[in-house]
């Protein structure tokens, strides 16, 4: 009986593919729907938070920061509130990390300033002596893509209706506007020009000021959103 | 072996991906030590400028030794085995020949494509699925393509029966795709709103539902990457080089089934502390704990194929890499779920403990598996004597000795700081800054760095051996060789 | 909402003891039927060793296609 399977590769090949799809099935699907409720409340990220999440991406801060505080006593002592997973429900892909060379970060905005992290991306052990984290001084001349990120939020805001344009805390005003192309750059110019005045970075104000966004300043942007 | 000197079997193939192993090996590794000299020694990350960083290099160190090493040894001795053990020739069929070539060279405009959008930081993000939309789309081909030289070849075989290592190189292909299909879903954003860049993807998933989705696919990937092919490749080069047949037949097909089922199940402990549901979490963690047992199926297996044959383990460098191995194997097999029990997950999780266990399954069981193979392969391919056993020798203590190195620093190291993560003071307040928990480490990571290089310079020594086999080995007629592989002193 | 859970926690159990039982039915099935003599597992742990193309296969895999040994011509390439 069993022997057949191994002289008829066809079957061989579907036994097989049952076997590994059932645990999937069972794992994930049911899971779906709930998992991906977010939290009362929960904003979307503006137009020049996801640049900065891209910039996030690119230089690959996951390589050694986590976004996931678990419910330990010495975790929320360290970094606050343990994290809730309808926190994460705007996040496309999730950041959570596997890898804690350096902190937690799903909190960071709540610890650390503008100022603060200008002086440590430009060169970490000029804050934190002995610092083992990269400098990334090139981030204050690259210029972040804003273009992509709005495509990135229109794309999410069409496909899995992601509240921009919404009153999401229904105190009658939008809370997170997109809009055109050209109204979400200017909103994003504004916010950056904002955290340029925060900043003593010659060339990044210039930059601010000329209408280009900086890698910098969108990667800030991002970590003071993460609360 | 009578009138037909006419048929042999064709390794064209085979030895375009042995080519490629060696390629990639030396790129990942030589990345992989530069990483780990970086955290002891931070003033490397600016060797390269922006791009030098160990952020930018660690997705091109894990992508380069598993799509690129990995694969292409997987791929090297499936275009060797498969013949064998299906006893048809690629030389029987020039379209699974065309189909083969067309298979190597695709793969290797990915891998370049690959290494270049890396280097750029155009990445999904996902860990070991970092490749963007476009490259997905051309892996998805590469991959059909080693689905239809698979099954091509199934098509015109002779034995009827497959026998344990087609098994597993099934079970690789199917495994992978599926894996890879679905963890990889993303939507283009330029194509769906016009604006921006064309090469950039936003998740299917969210939040919590990718972090399932992803780590569903990053342990099974692992499953079905580095453990089920290797096994492929044990459970035909054990044998053929020690001449002893299988121990049991029947404890292989045991092992399979049982290993295809249980290993699915234990993506979930990846998530543990998290989000997830409970059940799900102790689910996870207790099937990791049954993983132990098909899973040493396989080694038990291999080691009493061995059984009474041990002085070949003195005399025969190759036979000391697989059982070596296939020890290692048992080990990690063995840590993994240890990692997963809940309470030593809570230290274990985010630390240095993880990458030591990753590497003593990849740097013991993986990479000397493949070694073997090749060692075993270089002869019957090149129909050359290998060249050098003293090199084989030197390169495998020295391996050894870096594998030590490497994992008992990661260990030391990582529990090290899991504790003092947690670690509080009379008052019940947090002990330590959390730079503290970096300095301390210094001294394993200048460790395992040194770990790190000793195992390239073997790496060296195994290319060079293969290249000086092919430019000037003795020659030998490769389809007489009986089953212990061939080496000058 | 909740009903999914439920039947999530069914179908697992179930499908696990149902894939138990197989396993064990397949330890079972094997061993019998080669005490029985229906069939020898062990030698196609052969098939590794004798895999030279002009080796006989241990069981062919059709009437028409025999081993090389019996063919008279086969297409040389190289
Ligand atoms: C080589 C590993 C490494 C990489 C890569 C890395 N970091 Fe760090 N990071 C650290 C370490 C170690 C610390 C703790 C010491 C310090 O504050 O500099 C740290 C600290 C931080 C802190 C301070 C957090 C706190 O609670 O004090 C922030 C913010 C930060 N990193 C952001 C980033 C960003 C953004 C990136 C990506 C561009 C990044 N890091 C990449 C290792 C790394």
């Amino acid at each position: 009986m069993f022997h057949w399977l191994e002289e008829r590769p066809f079957f061989f090949a579907v036994g097989v593919f049952v076997v590994i799809a059932f645990a999937g099935l069972i794992e994930i699907l049911p899971n779906f729907a709930q998992a991906s409720r977010p939290i009362e409340g929960l904003k979307p990220y503006s137009v020049l938070e996801i640049a900065g999440k891209e910039v996030y991406k690119k230089d690959n801060c996951i390589a050694c920061h986590s976004q996931l505080i678990r419910p330990f006593k010495s975790e929320t002592d360290r970094y606050g509130m343990y994290s809730l997973s309808g926190e994460y429900a705007y996040d496309r892909p999730f950041l959570w990390g596997s890898k804690r060379t350096g902190p937690d970060l799903h909190r960071v905005g709540n610890y650390r300033t503008t100022d603060w992290h200008e002086n440590h991306m430009w060169e970490p052990t000029s804050v934190v002596p002995n610092s083992i984290m990269p400098a990334y001084k090139h981030m204050f001349s690259n210029i972040a893509d804003i273009e992509t990120a709005y495509a990135e939020a229109l794309t999410v805001k069409n496909v899995f209706n992601v509240p921009y344009d919404q009153d999401i805390n229904g105190d009658g005003n939008v809370d997170v506007a997109l809009g055109s192309w050209e109204d979400a750059r200017a909103q994003a110019l504004k916010e950056a020009e904002a955290i340029a005045a925060d900043m003593k970075n010659q060339d990044v104000k210039d930059a601010v000021a000329r209408g280009e966004i900086p890698e910098i300043v969108a990667i800030i942007a991002y970590m003071n959103r993460l609360k | 072996m009578q009138n037909n000197a006419a048929l042999e079997y064709d390794y064209t193939i085979a030895k375009m991906f042995v080519f490629s192993t060696i390629l990639f090996g030396i790129v990942g590794m030589v990345i992989g030590t530069l990483i780990a000299a970086q955290l002891a020694f931070p003033e490397l990350n600016y060797l390269l400028g922006e791009y030098g960083t160990f952020s930018r290099l660690r997705p091109l160190h894990t992508n380069g030794v598993i799509f690129g090493f990995t694969l292409s040894g997987i791929w090297a001795t499936w275009y060797y085995v498969g013949q064998r053990v299906l006893k048809v020739s690629m030389a029987e069929s020039p379209f699974l020949m065309a189909i083969g070539k067309l298979h190597f060279w695709l793969y290797m405009l990915v891998m370049v494509l690959a290494v270049v959008t890396l280097l750029m930081g155009i990445t999904a993000s996902k860990e070991y699925a970092q490749l963007e939309w476009p490259l997905d789309l051309l892996v998805v081909v590469v991959w059909v393509l080693w689905g239809l030289s698979i099954f091509g070849l199934i098509g015109i075989r002779r034995e009827k029966t497959l026998y344990i290592s087609m098994w597993y190189y099934i079970a690789t292909f199917l495994g992978i795709a599926m894996l890879y299909l679905f963890n990889n879903m993303a939507i283009p954003t330029q194509l769906v709103t016009g604006y921006g860049s064309w090469l950039h993807s936003v998740s299917m998933y969210a939040g919590t539902n990718d972090a399932l989705v992803q780590w569903w696919y990053g342990h099974n990937a692992v499953a079905f990457g580095f453990t089920v092919p290797i096994i492929a490749m044990i459970y035909y080069f054990l044998p053929k080089e020690s001449g002893q047949a299988v121990y049991s037949y029947k404890l292989s097909l045991l092992s399979f089934w049982g290993l295809m089922f249980v290993y699915l199940w234990a993506g979930g402990h990846h998530l543990i502390y998290s989000t997830v549901p409970d059940w799900m979490q102790s689910m996870g963690s207790v099937f990791s704990v049954v993983l132990i047992l098909p899973s040493w199926g396989s080694a038990i297996n291999m080691l009493l194929t061995m059984k009474g044959e041990w002085n070949q383990l003195t005399e025969n460098p190759l036979i000391k890499f697989m059982v070596l191995a296939s020890t290692f194997y048992m080990l990690s097999t063995l840590e993994g779920p240890i990692q997963s029990i809940k309470s030593v997950n809570a230290i274990a999780h985010f630390t240095d403990w993880i990458p030591g266990h990753v590497h003593d399954g990849v740097l013991g069981w993986v990479v000397f598996m493949i070694m073997a193979a090749i060692f075993h392969m270089a002869p019957r391919l090149f129909n050359k004597e290998l060249y050098s056993k003293s090199l084989v020798e030197k390169q495998f203590w020295l391996q050894t000795t870096g594998i030590v190195l490497y994992f008992s620093s990661m260990w030391i190291a990582g529990i090290t700081q899991g504790m003092m993560w947690r670690a509080v003071d009379e008052y019940g307040n947090l002990a330590y800054s959390f730079i503290d928990t970096v300095t301390v480490l210094h001294p394993y990571y200048t460790i395992r760095a040194v770990g790190g290089l000793l195992y390239l310079i073997g790496f060296f020594m195994f290319a060079y051996n293969i290249y000086k086999t092919f430019a000037s080995g003795k020659e030998v007629d490769g389809s007489t060789l009986q089953n212990k592989t061939p080496m000058s002193a | 909402m909740n009903d999914i859970y439920e039947y999530q926690g069914y179908a697992y159990f179930f499908f696990t003891v149902f894939l138990t039982l197989i396993l064990y039915g397949y330890i079972i099935h094997l061993y019998r039927s080669e005490k029985k003599g229906i069939r020898d597992y062990e030698k196609y742990g052969k098939m590794a060793l004798d895999d030279e193309i002009t080796d006989k296969p241990i069981e062919e895999k059709s009437e028409q296609k025999k081993s090389v040994d019996d063919t008279d011509e086969k297409p040389k390439e190289q």
